[in-house]
């Protein structure tokens, strides 16, 4: 099936988790927060039922929390729930299903997770979040602690990294899921140790690496220049260890760093308002990062509940959105704009009115860093191919990255 | 550009627009306030429109009022340059007439207001409930404009061309005629701040977008101006009046326009398309810089989406 065409629907079963990750968005995690069998069931039914709303060829469920496999026994009985409905609606999704995690990893080896993939496993896709070396991974994604829950945070020397409790399953995940990617994200104090962590995930097996800067304002002066250095760094790393064909890194992009034309160039970046997540209480949103635990300064944008349905007048921004609309004017002359990214909960976040349609432009000087380190890339890939011999061959058999928008 | 102030002489000034006024305390505003406003427009370049309460000003405003070219909004028709009303009146009148009413009421007095056409130089119709349409009262309203519309024709046949904001404004547009709250247009309230229109006061006075002293901040301003409506910049019902308080009601984007809102207009629009169809039967040349085009939609969403 066509992810890329695929509607994403997102079950926010949880909101609880067994790390407290230092750069977790979900900023008003709640551990109580959990998702009820009436309110999924409700929620599917309210989707199968309007059929001609969601036209889309493909149907991505998504599960997330928290940590969604906490969750797996509501999980499963979901998504068995799923399938005889799609299969006794005639709906046209019924061959066209995939389910997907995000998932910490944690609880891979369980054998309630593991009995859940063996049922579902032609319809699955699992990503494991690890986010390079023992030392990055330790640095952010620390076990959560009883105090931790009551507000009261650990001193650095009491901290308990979750890295050893991860990779041990990935082992099992690779076997299971060869073609999955890890998604890593990158914020300030992470720019030092890019090069090696990329490289050391391509060292656990893992053959596609999706990694992304944060959108939020995080950045520190002279960042961009950092980043530029740790991106040159692995780009000469790839091409001397001979990891382009077999392996990618999304960082690395030859569509990106290109002026864009404002009228043939001026859809929106993001999908939230094509995406659809319900969460515990049975609220509608247009994407997760509206619902109010993701938020940091603003109201949540709830387009309905599963009683009431969608008010589609809610959805009417989100699906006229284009670049034009909501970029400075600095973005629509950028010499480099291609390959920009924003995320409409951001720009919503950061906005000065209540609006989706001001976009957050933080990752400016981290973007044209990317850009340079990427034309460095590709300059030095291309001369080896092509002193090689090897341009064709590698232009047809790469692997190339597979990465959605968020 | 911005080019008119709206001044709300009281809290409970007559709303001349979409949203109700819920205010029912009388709040005079102050002649200092009033005077600084009448500054402001001055040193601005703006031309000023006073909304008058139902209640008779103490003397001294009288003055002040008058020392600024304006118009006046009033509930009453004495004096009035543009008189709001929320029942169908009686009688000739010699001013442009708001008439305020619901869906439900303008399609159960159908012929008492068609009846009004042809009896003030213009009849404005605001309907003050767009949000709660459903696809049944589209009909209706169909229905209702194709009356108009022949009541209109025929006063035109006689020679009289009568202005109903419902049909007849698009026949006379070339462009985009807006309501251009924030950008073209924006209130001061009796408690000195500017807001993006009247119903923004209502609602959020809190909300304001400056003040006389500090003067006009308003966030995000581009998104109140035609290019930055993604749907309003492609449409050519030029006579919408593409509500900016009802687009942040009902969709929570001040440029963002409801389905009700579009639907409704384009009902309009076509409705004035077949008037001017008609009329030029007679008459080829009316209007001759018009053009209205046929379409096969009623919400440019739904096109925007099919692309
Ligand atoms: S944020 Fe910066 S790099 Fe990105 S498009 Fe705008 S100007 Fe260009
Ligand atoms: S009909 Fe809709 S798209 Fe057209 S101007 Fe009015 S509100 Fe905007």
């Amino acid at each position: 099936m066509d992810v890329d065409t695929a509607k994403y629907i997102t079950f926010i079963v949880t909101k609880d988790c067994q790390l407290a990750c230092k750069y977790c968005y979900l900023v008003g995690k709640n551990s109580k927060e959990r998702m009820s069998w009436e309110v999924a069931k409700q929620a599917v039914d309210y989707i199968l039922a309007h059929e001609s709303d969601m036209p889309e060829e493909a149907v991505v469920w998504d599960f997330i929390g928290g940590e969604p496999f906490l969750e797996i026994d509501l999980i499963d009985k979901v998504c068995d729930y799923i399938k005889i409905e799609m299969y006794r609606r005639n709906h046209h999704w019924f061959n066209s299903y995939r389910f997907s995690f995000s998932t910490n990893g944690i609880n891979y080896h369980t054998e309630k997770v593991q009995q859940f993939i063996k049922k579902n496993s032609t319809h699955l896709s699992i990503g494991i979040t690890i986010d390079g070396t023992q030392r990055k991974h330790d640095l952010n994604r620390i076990w959560k602690t009883p105090e931790m829950e009551r507000g009261i945070m650990p001193k650095p020397e009491e901290e308990r990294g979750s890295y050893a409790d991860v990779v041990k399953n990935i082992p099992l995940w690779l076997e299971q899921f060869p073609d999955d990617s890890t998604k890593v994200t990158i914020s300030s104090a992470d720019i030092p140790y890019i090069c090696e962590s990329v490289l050391h995930l391509y060292g656990l097996g893992i053959h596609e690496v999706n990694i992304n800067v944060v959108f939020e304002d995080v950045w520190k002066e002279g960042d961009d220049s950092l980043f530029q250095e740790q991106l040159m760094q692995l780009a000469d790393a790839i091409i001397d260890g001979g990891y382009y064909r077999d392996y990618a890194c999304s960082f690395f992009a030859e569509h990106i760093g290109k002026p864009m034309d404002i009228e043939t160039e001026n859809q929106n970046w993001c999908g939230a308002g094509m995406m659809l997540a319900v969460d515990a209480a049975g609220n509608f949103y247009p994407c997760t990062r509206f619902a109010a635990y993701s938020l940091r300064s603003k109201k949540p944008i709830i387009i309905g509940n599963v009683h009431d349905g969608i008010n589609k007048n809610l959805l009417r921004p989100f699906l006229t959105l284009d670049r034009f609309t909501q970029s400075p004017r600095k973005c629509i002359e950028c010499e480099v704009a291609s390959g920009c990214a924003w995320c409409q909960g951001e720009n919503y976040d950061a906005a000065h009115t209540e609006t989706i349609y001001e976009r957050s432009t933080a990752i400016c000087l981290m973007h044209k860093a990317r850009v340079r380190a990427n034309n460095y890339y590709w300059n030095k890939l291309y001369r080896k191919l092509e002193l090689e011999g090897l341009r064709e061959d590698y232009d047809e058999n790469h692997r190339k990255s597979s990465q959605t928008p968020c | 550009m911005l080019t008119y102030l709206i001044i709300l002489l009281d809290d409970t000034s007559v709303s001349f627009c979409h949203a109700d006024n819920p205010r029912c305390e009388r709040r005079l505003i102050p002649l200092d306030v009033l005077r600084q406003g009448i500054r402001f427009a001055m040193m601005e370049n703006l031309t000023i429109q006073f909304v008058y309460p139902d209640y008779p000003l103490p003397a001294d405003y009288a003055s002040v009022i008058e020392s600024i070219d304006h118009a006046k909004i009033k509930p009453t028709v004495e004096a009035a340059d543009v008189w709001v009303t929320d029942k169908p009146f009686e009688g000739e009148v010699d001013v442009p007439v708001v008439l305020r009413i619901t869906r439900q009421e303008l399609f159960a007095q159908t012929e008492e207001i068609s009846n009004l056409i042809g009896h003030a130089p213009r009849l404005n119709i605001v309907i003050t409930d767009i949000g709660a349409f459903t696809d049944d009262d589209f009909e209706r309203y169909r229905a209702l404009l194709a009356d108009i519309s022949a009541r209109v024709e025929t006063l035109t046949k006689e020679g009289r061309m009568p202005w109903v904001s419902l049909v007849t404004d698009r026949m006379a547009l070339t462009k985009m005629n807006n309501c251009g709250a924030g950008d073209s247009s924006i209130t001061l309230a009796p408690n000195g701040r500017f807001y993006v229109c009247p119903a923004f006061y209502y609602e959020a006075p809190e909300d304001s977008i400056g003040d006389l002293e500090a003067g006009i901040d308003i966030r995000n301003r581009q998104l109140y101006k035609l290019e930055y409506a993604p749907l309003c910049r492609r449409c050519d019902a030029y006579q919408c009046r593409r509500c900016i308080w009802l687009n942040r009601k009902l969709t929570r984007e001040v440029n963002t326009p409801s389905h009700e809102q579009c639907v409704v207009a384009h009902l309009e629009r076509n409705a004035s398309r077949t008037l001017l169809a008609n009329i030029r039967k007679a008459n080829p040349n009316f209007l001759a810089e018009t053009k209205i085009e046929e379409i096969d939609y009623l919400d440019p969403f739904e096109m925007k989406r099919e692309k």
